[in-house]
């Protein structure tokens, strides 16, 4: 109920909503020249150092798909989006406190906002995917299929839980001081529970069952469907799925309860 | 008249310490949080009504809840008890520099700062020389350096000149008549009898006695977070007056 309410209120503000993610992008390409290539430089680079490290010290050509490098950045891509959100929604509230503080907006836009403002930065890094796919297309190396239809889907999905998680971060963090540190050793185990630079068919059975539970898997696995032509892990997407709508429903419930003291807070 | 805005029961209660931010790290090691857990009433049993077009100016010492009844009136404090009711909406003009964003031009900042209180950017166009005239020539010298290069003067009087061109039918007003050269103050006091011909409803907080009698007609007197008096300005202003000058 309150879910519907509040969602509603946040559309009612979507001219703000907007306003405010343009802002966002604003700065972060008015800083410098090179602002698109900062946030394209990360996933490449950290692409090419996983290239390096799995394909010639490790020589595992069965933990991701082949070509590798295009399985690496549609991974990193996508990673990018969920870590960024994560360190920038669990501080939301806190680093716009004086705007939280002026303006009567529905408070859960501060965490939207952010997600948006990072999901369009990953929608703009997408033509560097689309470049590496159409070139190992023309070496020959990868066919696309009709799995491509999923990125969306895999966006939606991303979204939703960037947001739930989003709206059980900030009000915690504007609480609990040291939040943000946890949140960042988080995150740096997170990247290797989560099939970023292997894929889930990887795993050992038992293993997988537990890789399945993390929501970001059935992301991943929406986003390569139509790269690879191994067949898509349904399971782990009907199980992201479920948990993603749970995450909403306990952000959603968190960030109402401690709304009223966050704004006493900061 | 119809009222505007309606306060029943208001009750707010906060924690005597400014630090009642907890740590993980405590939370684990201590299964305690270390900050005193004290409570105060910031504001208790507040009942009143204002009607359509009132200037209202709220008195009384530091602490004693004015700009807290304030932040309830612009939405951006929950009470803990009772409730505030405001019809139509508000221009708080609360930390006026809040939107502002260092790194971009005066004018972006302009459309971004009145888009986050509701104008479109079709509005803002029709308004905009408005706004840069009353922020005066320097700031239009200015429009195209970015915002943190503005002296503090400067940066004030974009944002008074921003909140003022809303069309919200109720202004709040939180000491910031304080600010600025004698000049652009002449000029904020005479945009304030503007919007108050026009209708507009007035809330406003100060220490300043003549800023008080020139705007206020009706006068709300606050002590430790309770209403005490609700009455005309002159004689509000006579009590407290005496209050504080028997308690010396």
């Amino acid at each position: 109920m309150t879910l519907l309410t509040r969602t509603g209120a946040v559309m009612a503000r979507r001219q703000v909503l907007w306003t405010l993610v343009v802002r966002d992008l604003k700065v972060r390409y008015s800083r410098s020249v090179l602002g698109y290539l900062w946030t394209i430089l990360d996933p490449l680079a950290m692409a090419g150092v996983y290239f390096f490290v799995f394909t010639f010290i490790f020589k595992a050509r069965r933990i991701g798909e082949q070509p590798y490098i295009l399985f690496l950045i549609a991974g990193l891509l996508a990673w990018q989006w969920f870590s960024g959100s994560l360190t920038d929604t669990s501080r939301a509230l806190l680093a716009e406190a004086k705007l939280v503080r002026s303006t009567n907006l529905p408070r859960e836009l501060w965490v939207v906002r952010v997600v948006i403002a990072k999901g369009i930065e990953f929608l703009l890094s997408l033509p560097v995917l689309a470049g590496f796919t159409i070139y190992y297309m023309v070496k020959g190396q990868t066919h696309v299929n009709w799995g491509l239809l999923f990125i969306p889907v895999g966006f939606v999905l991303q979204f939703f839980l960037l947001v739930g998680i989003g709206l059980l971060l900030a009000p915690v963090t504007a609480l609990v001081t040291d939040t943000q540190r946890v949140v960042r050793i988080f995150l740096r185990m997170f990247f290797y529970l989560t099939p970023v630079i292997y894929g889930v068919h990887a795993a050992p059975a038992r293993v997988r069952v537990l890789l399945e539970l993390n929501p970001m898997t059935g992301v991943m696995e929406l986003y390569r469907a139509g790269l690879f032509a191994r067949e898509v892990n349904w399971e782990s997407v009907a199980v992201g799925t479920a948990v993603t709508v749970l995450i909403i429903g306990a952000g959603a419930l968190v960030f109402a309860r401690l709304e009223r003291a966050v704004l006493k807070e900061i | 008249m119809s009222v505007v805005i309606k306060a029943e029961n208001l009750g707010v209660e906060f924690y005597r310490s400014r630090r009642r931010k907890m740590q993980l790290r405590e939370m684990l090691f201590h299964q305690r949080n270390s900050a005193p857990r004290e409570t105060f009433w910031a504001l208790k049993d507040v009942n009143f009504e204002v009607k359509e077009g009132e200037a209202v100016g709220l008195v009384g010492a530091n602490g004693g809840g004015k700009s807290t009844l304030l932040k309830m009136i612009a939405g951006v404090l929950i009470p803990d008890v009772g409730k505030v009711t405001v019809n139509g909406g508000v221009a708080p003009l609360i930390e006026l520099t809040g939107g502002f964003i260092g790194e971009l031009s005066a004018r972006e900042n302009i459309y971004l700062t009145a888009g986050l209180h509701g104008l479109s950017r079709d509005q803002v166009d029709e308004r905009f020389d408005d706004i840069v005239d009353f922020a005066g020539p320097q700031v239009r010298e200015a429009l195209d350096t970015p915002y943190r290069h503005f002296s503090s003067g400067m940066q004030v009087r974009l944002g008074f000149s921003v909140i003022t061109t809303l069309d919200e039918p109720i202004v709040l007003v939180d000491e910031v008549l304080a600010v600025g050269d004698r000049n652009f103050k002449e000029k904020c006091y005479k945009r304030m009898e503007t919007l108050l011909e026009g209708g507009r409803t007035l809330f406003l907080v100060s220490h300043n006695e003549n800023d008080l009698k020139r705007f206020g007609t009706r006068g709300l007197y606050l002590s430790q977070g309770e209403l005490v008096m609700d009455a005309p300005m002159e004689d509000v202003l006579d009590r407290y007056n005496a209050e504080v000058d028997a308690a010396r």
